[in-house]
């Protein structure tokens, strides 16, 4: 079972991982999932009515508007990050939360490292596979790091400009 | 006749550096040459690549003869050899000497890239 | 001029103390050069031709005298002694170890100075009008949103990996001192018909290897909503930005692919949906921003000064000073003083960091402790009296500082080139000085009036030679450095891309063709004409004709 590290809003532990991926040319196995955008709406109904968790990866190049009306009855959300570099998925993330008002979890998948888990937990992110080999306590430290942010964003830490005002 | 030798960045400090039998120098006029088809250049090249704490991207370049010394081909790299060529009070160039002269006075057809590895790829 | 609160400095405390332990694994071997790089950049560390790069951030290029004399020190400590101002007001330093950047960070933090975001796929360090605070021209302090711009754009979780590097400027002028036509934003303060203040956002402007200008998406944006309006655009491009291919993902090839309609269509809808509370700042903060950037300290002065007249009437080298490098103030008995960065024969930009204290120094004692860094690689006292230019203008030319120049042919554009970037395919720094040289007379310069000449050695642009009336191009051809010419190109209000004069020049025809180019011109020119007015009229011909004579 791959390493699951989550966020619980103050710190990072490690998670076991009931959610098997499953690629679009596999078939499914028993139990909870997380399958392709294509795959989900091709046969996320009748997943969905045999009981079992679903789980919906979104690409970089797709959009999470597709899953607006599908959102309650998803249990994960995973964004790919196809590179570190591919900043899509933050977009993606933070609409989810906050245009969507998604509350089940979003996970970052691909090309996940510890040094982007600051920007990764402020976009809404809240459980993460990470490509780089670490942990929780490394999760946690990169995620304290600035004790003042400047900017709202879909985390509940209030920007400079609010703290000012006391 | 073209030969070779092995650059890269000194990890800590920046500082553009030569392979010399297995150790990094900052002078090109001490860097090791080998012939064009030399599989030990090639070797080289793959152990600094491979080590974590030296060197910064270390590749080889083509290297010719002029005014009876040896000079980087390209003009890029006689830069990286010599200093900027504004501020010659910089840079290796600013300790002068033979060898230098034979870095300013180099000309040629040079491939400024001066990566062999780069531009074999092309 | 904005001062950090205790949340500024925090940040930039953290970020110091981030960096240091990056850097120190690095060192140590626990990561790796492809895992630290990407890191580095973030902090404006390059790796160049013959050490480490940094690149420290001057927000909006607005400096104190502790800036600029902590900028010294840093240059003469942990450099060789100088430092190289850049086309977007930042300050590279050419010398420096891996093992000393820490250190410098820190010295930086306690001057309010950093170098977050001068590099990487974020949202880059801001520009602003070099005049802001001290022009008549201006229908409000441009600092004060770029401040706001400032914050929000530091370390934005959502778009700190964009499809490319993103760049704003601001002006608030009808002269157009940024160059905001050639950014990603551009945005210019005006006021509507009711007198309402709002921004006219130009979105899509661009040099580098396909130049483009601006278009603008919104006539009049008010200025409370500019936050969440730069947002509504950064997550469009962020979504829609091309991703595949380096040249292609900067926003002005989004733009240009949609056309500006359907991208502003894009942006207003994606405005709209988003709630703006939270994003745009709330009046108190505006409020605390704007305070910074208050007036203060200004005398109530004649606007003629008997000093300034009798030292013009009996100083021709200083009546010549006064005439290309003191500007008009909004403040009668005031003038915003031009320090030259263009000494014919010196690189354009360096700055020695003796240079460096010694303009501290005037800025302190002269111009209310501010100093300011164009886009043109120059240095600017926006507040001396004019009593008081004499006597700054006679320390200024001891130190090198004076040459009179701002705007003529000498006060030439470079990027570092060859000399020392790794990116570049030629040399640039050694092109301007000889050109510089063959018009170090000032008389002659003079008589040939504005001509903005602008060199980069790669198709990057950062020396921005498609908005030279000029525009000079190093290119490699088989290993030779060539350069091509570009006639009519503006990167002022009047913005426009130049054309191709011919085929690329070898290096030691360069000033040769400038030359020839200066003749066709004297030759051609009306009345009042500059240099860009009489190639405007005459188009391509003349100027080709004799560049290429020879060749024919």
């Amino acid at each position: 079972m791959p390493t699951l590290v989550k966020w619980t809003g103050a710190d990072a532990e490690l998670a076991e991982d009931p959610f098997t991926a499953v690629d679009d040319d596999q078939t499914l196995p028993r139990g909870d999932v997380i399958i392709s955008l294509t795959r989900f709406q091709a046969e996320g109904e009748q997943l969905l009515s045999e009981g079992r968790k679903i789980g919906v990866r979104v690409e970089a190049d797709e959009a999470v508007e597709a899953l607006a009306y599908d959102l309650p009855r998803i249990a994960v959300v995973a964004l790919v990050f196809p590179k570190f570099r591919d900043g899509r998925a933050y977009s993606a993330a933070r609409l989810l939360r906050q245009r969507f008002g998604y509350e089940g979890q979003v996970r970052a998948v691909g090309d996940v490292l510890r040094e982007q888990a600051h920007f990764m937990i402020r976009c809404g992110f809240d459980a993460f596979e990470p490509a780089d080999g670490s942990g929780p306590t490394d999760w946690a430290h990169v995620a304290a790091r600035f004790r003042h942010v400047y900017q709202r964003a879909a985390d509940d830490r209030t920007p400079a400009f609010l703290e000012r005002q006391g | 006749m073209t030969m070779k030798a092995l650059t890269a960045n000194r990890l800590d400090d920046g500082e553009a550096v030569f392979w010399m039998g297995g150790r990094w120098v900052d002078r090109f006029a001490e860097a090791q040459l080998w012939g064009d088809q030399d599989p030990d250049a090639d070797a080289a090249e793959a152990h600094a690549k491979s080590e974590l704490t030296q060197v910064v991207d270390a590749y080889l370049i083509d290297v010719i003869e002029s005014e009876g010394g040896y000079a980087p081909l390209s003009y890029r790299e006689r830069v990286r050899a010599m200093g900027p060529t504004n501020k010659l009070e910089h840079g290796k160039q600013a300790e002068g000497g033979a060898s230098i002269e034979a870095l300013v006075h180099a000309h040629g057809a040079a491939r400024s890239t001066g990566r062999v590895n780069l531009i074999k790829r092309k | 001029m904005y001062r950090y609160d205790e949340i500024d400095r925090a940040i930039l405390t953290d970020r110091v103390a981030e960096f240091r332990e990056q850097a120190t694994r690095r060192l140590a071997g626990l990561i790796t050069e492809d895992q630290f790089k990407p890191i580095r950049l973030m902090n404006g560390l390059y790796l160049q031709l013959h050490a480490y790069m940094l690149r420290i951030a001057i927000p909006y290029g607005a400096l104190t005298s502790a800036k600029l004399r902590k900028l010294a020190y840093i240059a003469r400590t942990y450099d060789k002694g100088y430092g190289h101002f850049t086309t977007r007001t930042n300050l590279q330093l050419h010398w420096i170890k891996l093992r000393d950047a820490p250190d410098i960070l820190e010295h930086l933090a306690e001057v309010e100075l950093h170098s977050i975001q001068t590099s990487g796929n974020c949202i880059r360090n801001l520009t602003a009008d070099p005049h802001a605070g001290a022009t008549a021209d201006e229908v409000d302090d441009p600092r004060v949103w770029a401040e706001a711009i400032r914050q929000w754009s530091t370390f934005h979780p959502e778009f700190s990996f964009l499809p490319r590097k993103f760049k704003i400027a601001v002006t608030a002028a009808a002269t157009d001192r940024a160059a905001i036509k050639v950014y990603d934003i551009g945005l210019r303060l005006h006021r509507a018909e009711d007198g309402e203040l709002g921004f006219e956002v130009l979105v899509g402007g661009g040099l580098g290897r396909t130049p483009y200008l601006g278009s603008t998406i919104r006539k009049h944006l008010p200025t409370r909503h500019l936050l969440s309006y730069l947002q509504a655009i950064l997550r469009v491009y962020n979504r829609a930005g091309r991703r595949d291919n380096a040249w292609k993902a900067r926003i002005k090839i989004l733009v240009s692919s949609l056309g500006a309609e359907e991208f502003a269509r894009q942006v207003e809808e994606e405005w709209e949906r988003e709630p703006r509370d939270g994003v745009d700042l709330p009046d108190e903060e505006l409020a605390r921003i704007r305070a910074a950037f208050a007036p203060q300290g200004f005398e109530t002065l004649p606007p003629v000064s008997a000093a300034f007249q009798s030292a013009k009437a009996n100083d021709r080298a200083f009546a010549r000073f006064a005439r290309h490098n003191v500007k008009p103030h909004k403040v009668p008995g005031y003038a915003i003083v031009d320090v030259s960065l263009k000494a014919p024969g010196e690189t354009p930009g360096d700055c020695s960091a003796d240079q460096m204290d010694v303009v501290a120094d005037l800025a302190e004692r002269f111009s209310h402790d501010e100093v300011r860094v164009s886009y043109e690689q120059n240095l600017i006292l926006p507040h001396v009296k004019l009593d008081d230019v004499p006597q700054v203008y006679a320390e200024l030319e001891a130190a090198g500082l004076a040459t009179p120049n701002i705007g003529l042919i000498s006060d030439i554009i470079a990027c570092p080139g060859l000399d020392y970037c790794a990116l570049a395919n030629a040399r640039a720094i050694p092109i301007a000085q000889d050109i510089a040289k063959r018009f170090a007379d000032p008389e002659r310069a003079e008589v040939v009036g504005e001509l903005k000449i602008k060199i980069s050695g790669c198709i990057n642009a950062c020396g921005h030679h498609h908005v030279g009336h000029i525009g000079i191009l190093g290119v490699d051809k088989k290993g030779e450095e060539f350069y091509q010419l570009t006639l009519g190109g503006s990167g002022a209000e009047d913005a426009e891309v130049g054309k191709m004069l011919g085929p690329a020049l070898p290096a030691d025809k360069v000033a040769d063709a400038v030359e020839q180019l200066v003749e066709v011109y004297m030759r051609e020119r009306a009345e009042g004409e500059r240099f860009l007015d009489t190639f405007r009229r005459t188009g391509m011909s003349p100027f080709k004709e004799a560049v290429y004579a020879d060749a024919r």
